[in-house]
C-alpha cells in the first residue's frame, strides 16, 4: 500500500486496511483495549497471579491451535482436537498415575495415538474426500465414545508430580513454567510452516491445489500430513492440559476444538486455505483466554456471560472475517 | 414395464437415492434383529416415530439451508428456546399452551432471521456466526427460565403419543404437514431459486436472483420447521429445560450429510429424512441387538457406553458410504443430462 493511495482513502477505509493488513497486531491491540477494561471495571483483577494464568492458558490455548492453524492453511477443517486432547489427557493421567519418570513412555504413546487418529482423518477427508468438517465431527464423536468405554466413564489416576510442577510452578512468582514447552514448541511450529520445505508446499497446496499438483507436489501427501500433525499437536497439547488439571475426566477438553478454531480465524487464518500464520494464532489465543478472563473477573451471571461471550465473538467475526459480496 | 424402467432409473439419479439405499438397508437390518411381528407392531412404530421426531424435523428443517448453501449449527439449542417460550409464557401469562407455541414459533423464526442476518448480509462463516449463536440463545434460554420446570397440560402429551385410527402416529402428522408445504414450495419460485443460489450465488445473482432474499425465505422456513421440532420436543418431555438438545444440531447435520445432501444445490428433503431415518434406526438397532446378547449369552454385561459407541462408529461408516454412492450419483447425473439410453440398465450397488 503506497502512501499515495492512502492520503486518497476515508478514515473508514484506513481503519479496515490497518485491521485486514495484519490481524495478529490488531488482536494483540484488542486484548490489550479488553485488558485495559477489566482492570478499570475491576482493578482487583490486576496481579502477577492472574497474569500469570492468562499468559498459562493464552499458551495452552495457542497450543491446541497449532495443529488447527495447520490445517486451515492446507484448506482443512480439524474438529478432533478437542477430543484428542481429552483421550490424551485421560491416557496421561491414566498411565503416570501419579509417578515420576514415566513422561517419555506416555509421550510416545500419546504421539502414536495423535498419528493414528490424525492418519484417519487425513485419509478420510484426502483419499476418501469427504466434507472435512462433517468427517472429523464423525470421528472426534466416535474417540469421545471410546473414552467412555474404556474409562467406565471415570478416567483414573493423575499426572505426575514432577510434570505437573514443569507445567504449573510459577518461574519468578508469576511466569508459568509452561512457558519453557513454548521456546520449544513455537520455534518448530514456526520452522515446519515458515522455513520448511514442507511449510511451502503447505501454503501452496493450500492456496492452490491444482496449482501444487502440477508443480509436482504430491498434495495429497502434504494433505494427510498436515492431519497428522494437527492430531499430534492436539495429542501433546492434551498432555499438558492434564497436568494443568492434574486428574482428567471424559471430554474434559472438548470445547478447545471450537476455541482453537475461533482463535485460529480471529488470528487471520483464512477459511479458504494458503493464507494464515501461526504468530496469528497465538494472538487469537490470547484475545480469547484475555475475553473469557474479563468475563470472570466482571462476575456476571452465567446466562449474561454466555450472551456476552457469543456477542464479542460476532463482532470479533465482523471485523476481519466477512466474504466478499456477491456483486464484486 | 418400460415406464417403470425409467421411473427407476430417474430415482436412481436422483439426490434421495444415496440416503434411500442406507435407509433400506439399515431398515432391513433392523426389522430382522428385532423381529418383524414386533417392529411393525403399531406400538412400536409409535414409540419410533414420537421419540426421534424432533431429531426428524430438525435434519429437515436444516435441509433448505444446506440447499441454499449455508448452515446453522444453532439450531439445537433453538428447539430449547422454543420450548422454555412455551412453556413459560404459558405458565406466567396463564395463557392455553398454544398461545405459547405460537410465541416459540415466533422466538424461532426471530432467532433464525439473526443467523440469516449475520450469514446473508454480514457474510461471516455460517459455521462460526452459528457457533457464536449457540452461546447467545443459551444465555437467553437460561434468562427465561433459569432451571428446569413447567409442565404440559395431559390432553396435550396424550395426544402427541396417540395413535391416529389405531395405526397413524399422530408425531407422523407433523412430518406429513412439513412435506406438504415443502411439496407446494418446490411448485413456486423460489423452489427453483435456492438450486441456483445454493449452487452458485452469483450467476443467480447475474441471473437476477437476490441471493440474500432466497436465503432469507430458506431461513423462515428453517425457523417454522425448527418451531415444529421444539414443539415435538416440548411434548415429548412434556416439560421445559433450557440446556437440552445441543447436541441436534451436529447429529441433525450429519444426518444430512449421510442422507446425500452436498453444501449447496443439491439434494433434497427427502434426502434429510432419510438421513434422519438412518440415525434412528442405527440406534434403534444397536438397542436390539445389545438386547439380544443378553439373552442369547449369559452373563453378559456391557454399560450403555458401549451402544453408544457403536452407533457412532456405523454412522462414520455410513458417512463413507455416502461417498461411495455419492460418486455414482454425480455420475449418474451427468449420464442424465446426455440421457444416454443404457440409463436405466446401470449396475446397481
Amino acid at each position: 500500500m503506497t502512501s499515495e493511495l492512502e492520503g486518497r482513502m476515508t478514515w473508514s477505509q484506513r481503519v479496515q486496511v490497518f485491521i485486514q493488513s495484519s490481524p495478529a497486531r490488531m488482536a494483540v491491540i484488542i486484548s490489550i483495549l479488553l485488558f485495559a477494561i477489566t482492570v478499570a471495571i475491576n482493578p482487583r483483577s490486576l496481579n502477577l497471579s492472574a497474569l500469570g494464568s492468562i499468559i498459562l492458558l493464552t499458551l495452552l490455548l495457542s497450543f491446541a491451535s497449532a495443529g488447527q492453524t495447520m490445517v486451515l492453511i492446507g484448506a482443512g477443517l480439524d474438529f478432533t482436537v478437542g477430543a484428542v486432547m481429552s483421550s490424551a489427557a485421560i491416557l496421561t493421567t491414566y498411565l503416570m498415575n501419579g509417578q515420576n519418570g514415566t513422561f517419555l513412555m506416555v509421550f510416545a504413546l500419546a504421539m502414536a495415538m495423535g498419528a493414528a487418529i490424525g492418519f484417519l482423518n487425513g485419509v478420510c477427508c484426502v483419499k476418501i474426500d469427504l466434507p472435512p468438517m462433517i468427517v472429523t465431527m464423525a470421528i472426534s464423536n466416535v474417540v469421545t465414545r471410546m473414552q467412555y468405554v474404556l474409562t467406565q466413564g471415570y478416567p483414573s489416576g493423575y499426572a505426575s508430580p514432577n510434570f505437573i510442577n514443569s507445567v504449573i510452578s510459577r518461574i519468578g512468582g508469576f511466569l508459568p513454567s509452561l512457558s519453557l514447552y513454548a521456546v520449544v514448541l513455537f520455534p518448530l511450529v514456526f520452522f515446519l510452516l515458515n522455513r520448511s520445505r514442507y511449510g511451502k508446499q503447505l501454503y501452496l497446496t493450500g492456496n492452490n491445489p491444482t496449482a501444487a499438483q502440477l508443480t509436482g507436489i504430491k498434495t495429497n501427501r502434504v494433505r494427510i500430513l498436515m492431519y497428522v500433525f494437527s492430531a499430534m499437536l492436539s495429542a501433546f497439547a492434551g498432555m499438558l492440559g492434564a497436568a494443568y488439571m492434574s486428574t482428567a475426566r471424559c471430554q474434559i477438553f472438548d470445547e478447545y476444538a471450537f476455541n482453537s478454531l475461533v482463535a485460529v480465524i480471529v488470528g487471520g487464518t483464512a477459511f479458504e486455505g494458503g493464507i494464515g500464520s501461526y504468530t496469528g494464532s497465538i494472538a487469537g489465543a490470547l484475545l480469547m483466554t484475555v475475553l473469557s478472563n474479563g468475563l470472570t473477573v466482571l462476575a456476571l451471571s452465567q446466562p449474561l456471560r454466555n450472551i456476552v461471550q457469543g456477542v464479542v465473538m460476532v463482532l470479533l467475526l465482523i471485523m476481519y472475517n466477512r466474504a466478499r459480496a456477491v456483486r464484486q | 414395464m418400460i415406464d417403470v424402467k425409467r421411473a427407476l432409473s430417474r430415482f436412481r439419479r436422483s439426490p434421495a437415492f444415496a440416503g434411500f439405499t442406507l435407509f433400506v438397508f439399515v431398515l432391513i437390518l433392523n426389522v430382522v434383529v428385532q423381529g418383524p411381528g414386533q417392529f411393525f407392531s403399531s406400538r412400536s412404530l409409535n414409540t419410533l416415530f414420537s421419540k426421534n421426531m424432533p431429531l426428524i424435523l430438525t435434519t429437515l428443517a436444516l435441509s433448505p439451508l444446506l440447499i441454499a448453501g449455508t448452515l446453522d449449527i444453532s439450531i439445537g439449542i433453538q428447539l430449547a428456546l422454543v420450548n422454555v417460550v412455551s412453556i413459560m409464557v404459558a405458565q406466567e401469562w396463564g395463557v392455553s399452551l398454544y398461545i405459547g407455541f405460537l410465541m416459540g414459533l415466533l422466538a424461532s423464526l426471530t432467532v433464525s432471521a439473526v443467523c440469516w442476518y449475520l450469514v446473508s448480509i454480514l457474510r461471516l462463516p455460517s459455521i462460526l456466526a452459528s457457533y457464536a449463536l449457540i452461546y447467545v440463545v443459551r444465555g437467553v434460554n437460561v434468562l427465561i427460565m433459569d432451571k428446569p420446570q413447567g409442565q404440559v397440560p395431559a390432553v396435550f402429551y396424550k395426544t402427541y403419543d396417540s395413535l391416529i385410527g389405531g395405526f397413524l402416529p399422530f408425531s407422523a402428522l407433523m412430518l406429513v404437514l412439513v412435506f406438504a408445504i415443502w411439496a407446494y414450495l418446490m411448485r413456486t419460485k423460489f423452489g427453483r431459486n435456492i438450486y441456483a443460489v445454493g449452487g452458485n450465488p452469483r450467476n443467480a445473482f447475474a441471473a437476477g436472483i437476490n441471493p440474500a432474499w432466497v436465503q432469507f425465505q430458506a431461513f423462515m422456513v428453517k425457523g417454522f420447521i425448527a418451531a415444529l421440532a421444539g414443539i415435538a420436543l416440548t411434548l415429548m418431555t412434556a416439560s421445559g429445560n433450557p440446556l437440552q438438545a445441543e447436541a441436534y444440531g451436529l447429529r441433525a447435520l450429519s444426518a444430512c450429510i449421510i442422507g446425500g445432501l452436498g453444501f449447496g444445490g443439491w439434494g433434497s428433503m427427502s434426502s434429510a429424512f432419510f438421513g434422519a431415518g438412518f440415525l434412528v434406526l442405527i440406534q434403534n438397532t444397536v438397542y436390539y441387538f445389545f438386547n439380544f446378547l443378553y439373552r442369547i449369552i449369559p452373563g453378559f454385561t456391557v454399560t450403555s457406553y458401549w451402544q453408544n459407541l457403536v452407533s457412532d462408529v456405523i454412522i462414520f461408516l455410513g458417512l463413507l458410504m455416502t461417498i461411495v454412492t455419492a460418486k455414482e450419483q454425480r455420475e449418474a447425473l451427468k449420464q442424465g443430462f446426455v440421457e444416454q439410453f443404457k440409463g436405466g440398465e446401470r449396475d446397481d450397488k
